[in-house]
């Protein structure tokens, strides 16, 4: 447990010692990023030996206090955030275009990640209000870095966010006047099914979707996504979005009637379907670079939708393990492909997706990136986005009766691969190549390239996890 | 137990009628203000809660505290940021 409150502080102090010193070195920011990522490995490996530990913090116990718990699952997310967090961090300190060189990058992604480690490690409704108005606030903080062009887009998020967490807490409100408790286990023995509690379950959903950009309350992210510098926009993508899914996943899995559940599974499953489609296709007609890659999480968060909806009705544990790893790795593959973009963007110089005309020419390093990620998104084997994919169709071929789903799941595919191939055919036509306004930045580009190539990896590793996550659940 | 669910009739109301007008108004000002009525609903809600029984629930009170706090911060920094004219090109970069 010391090594994932570590993994949390070591951030959270790095990003005090920034703003109270007055530099942005980013330096500090990527050794304390490795040190954390060593620090979440080390409790993961802690979780393999001795299995799921509790921490009451000042010890005090709840309904007091606040109850930490280090699960498999929040070891597991506690890696893959310092992970990300440190592969960005890099990126951003080494390309000349990252926009976020000696800025307030470095502090705020710092806090960015302590934030996610408080959620993931929480277990209680009202800490999980706190910590997602930390990441909201931050995420605002972090899109307006790109400059005042990104002011409007910025503070519709903001707004936005504010609102869908006055939603959540009057849902939190409601919950606790019913039962009188916040911790997420004490909840789960005591919930019934009245009227109160699935209307405070109705205004949790609605304020954690708004949060997490399902559809169909997703209208926000492309606009506050691609505004912001590149380095943030793959953070947001990979990490921001999946913190409000985790709160979801627990309050159904857990808190919510089973009967209540199994309606709502339904709801969600189509909707993952409606994101998968809607989100594809939008991605196949915006003529920004950026966009696209923005509406593409949109589309592959229809997949998790998908997995906690079928989830919530067969009550088949294996589709929480594809949804996590859906999540995982769709963060990995989305970090790869927004850098890919961003870099691309900034040596082509234009934000329109023709622009990329001759790109495998012109930068095949970063092409070669985003077409690897691209294959992760679309689920081509041996792609960690396959694995997923992979877990989630296994029960769905078990019964006819399921096989209705596995055409949604074939739908969501084809959209994804038709905007990869939107992108990459327009990078293969050599004719007339756009010519590049800067040399390109080979090392940045292979930057870019590592998160899609750790994603790949990722299939070569989830067998065991798997395994694990079965035997031990999350 | 009426004065109670007065207020908690009161909380809700505030809580939509600050939603209502976070959707329809235009102006940033005012969606600021909205997300504020919708919040001290919220607040309403919860006060009304932790006072229904004779001894007042301390929890809730806490929790509502913590609420303002971070209400309060949000909105100081949603005004900095309507309040910045996105046209102004001397605007200092934030360092």
């Amino acid at each position: 447990m010391s090594a994932a409150l570590l993994s949390l502080l070591i951030p959270l102090i790095s990003a005090l010692v920034l703003l109270l010193l007055r530099v942005r070195v980013g330096g500090l920011v990527i050794l304390a990023n490795a040190t954390s990522l060593g620090c979440a490995a080390l409790a993961l490996y802690q979780v393999v030996i001795n299995g799921t530990q509790q921490l009451n913090l000042g010890g005090w116990e709840t309904p007091l206090g606040i109850r930490f718990e280090l699960g498999p699952l929040t070891a597991l997310l506690l890696v893959f955030t310092a992970l990300i967090h440190l592969l960005v961090a890099i990126y951003a300190q080494r390309s000349r275009h990252s926009q976020t060189r000696d800025t307030d990058f470095w502090p705020l992604s710092c806090l960015l990640h302590a934030s996610l480690g408080a959620l993931w490690l929480s277990r209680d409704l009202f800490n999980w209000y706190v910590t997602l108005e930390l990441l909201g606030l931050v995420a605002v903080a972090m899109v307006i870095l790109s400059g005042p062009r990104s002011h409007v887009p910025a503070l519709r998020y903001l707004l936005l966010s504010l609102a869908a967490s006055l939603c959540y807490l009057l849902g939190v409100a409601l919950l606790y006047g019913q039962y009188g408790v916040l911790d997420i286990r004490a909840l789960a023995g005591v919930t019934s099914n009245d009227q109160v509690t699935r209307l405070a379950l109705l205004l949790l959903t609605l304020g954690l979707m708004v949060k997490a950009a399902l559809w169909p309350l997703h209208q926000w992210l492309p606009a506050a996504h691609a505004a912001a510098p590149t380095a943030v926009s793959a953070l947001l993508s990979a990490l921001v979005v999946k913190g409000p899914l985790f709160i979801l996943w627990m309050l159904w899995d857990n808190v919510a009637p089973a009967e209540l559940a199994r309606q709502a599974g339904i709801f969600f499953a189509v909707a993952g379907i409606a994101a998968l489609v809607s989100g594809g296709l939008a991605a196949l007609r915006t003529p920004w670079i950026k966009v696209l890659v923005a509406y593409s999480t949109v589309a592959q968060l229809g997949y998790a939708l998908l997995a906690l909806g079928l989830l919530l009705y067969w009550q088949d544990a294996n589709m929480s393990i594809a949804l996590w790893l859906f999540v995982i790795a769709h963060g990995l593959a989305k970090v790869s492909m927004f850098l890919a973009a961003g870099e691309m963007q900034a040596t082509l110089g234009s934000r329109h997706v023709s622009a990329l005309k001759g790109a495998s020419q012109t930068m095949p390093v970063a092409m070669f990136a985003f077409a690897v990620a691209g294959g992760s998104l679309i689920g081509l084997p041996p792609s960690g986005g396959f694995v997923a994919k992979w877990v989630l169709l296994q029960p769905l071929f078990l019964e006819p009766a399921r096989w209705p789903w596995a055409l949604g799941v074939l739908l969501g595919t084809l959209a994804s691969a038709g905007y990869v191939f939107r992108v990459v055919t327009i990078a293969f036509d050599r004719a007339d190549p756009n010519p590049p306004d800067y040399d390109s930045d080979v090392s940045a580009q292979w930057l870019a390239m590592l998160p899609a190539l750790i994603v790949w990896a990722m299939a070569l590793m989830s067998e065991p996890l798997i395994e694990w996550f079965r035997e031990v659940g999350l | 137990m009426t004065s109670t669910l007065i207020y908690l009739c009161g909380g809700v109301t505030l809580w939509v009628v600050g939603l209502h007008a976070l959707l329809v108004q235009r102006h940033a000002l005012r969606r600021i203000m909205a997300v504020n009525v919708m919040g001290s609903g919220v607040f309403m809600v919860m006060v009304a809660l932790a006072s229904r029984d004779a001894a007042v629930d301390p929890v809730l009170q806490a929790l509502v505290v913590t609420g303002l706090v971070v209400a309060a911060s949000a909105t100081a920094f949603a005004l900095r940021l309507a309040t910045a004219d996105p046209l102004d090109k001397n605007e200092p970069e934030r360092k």
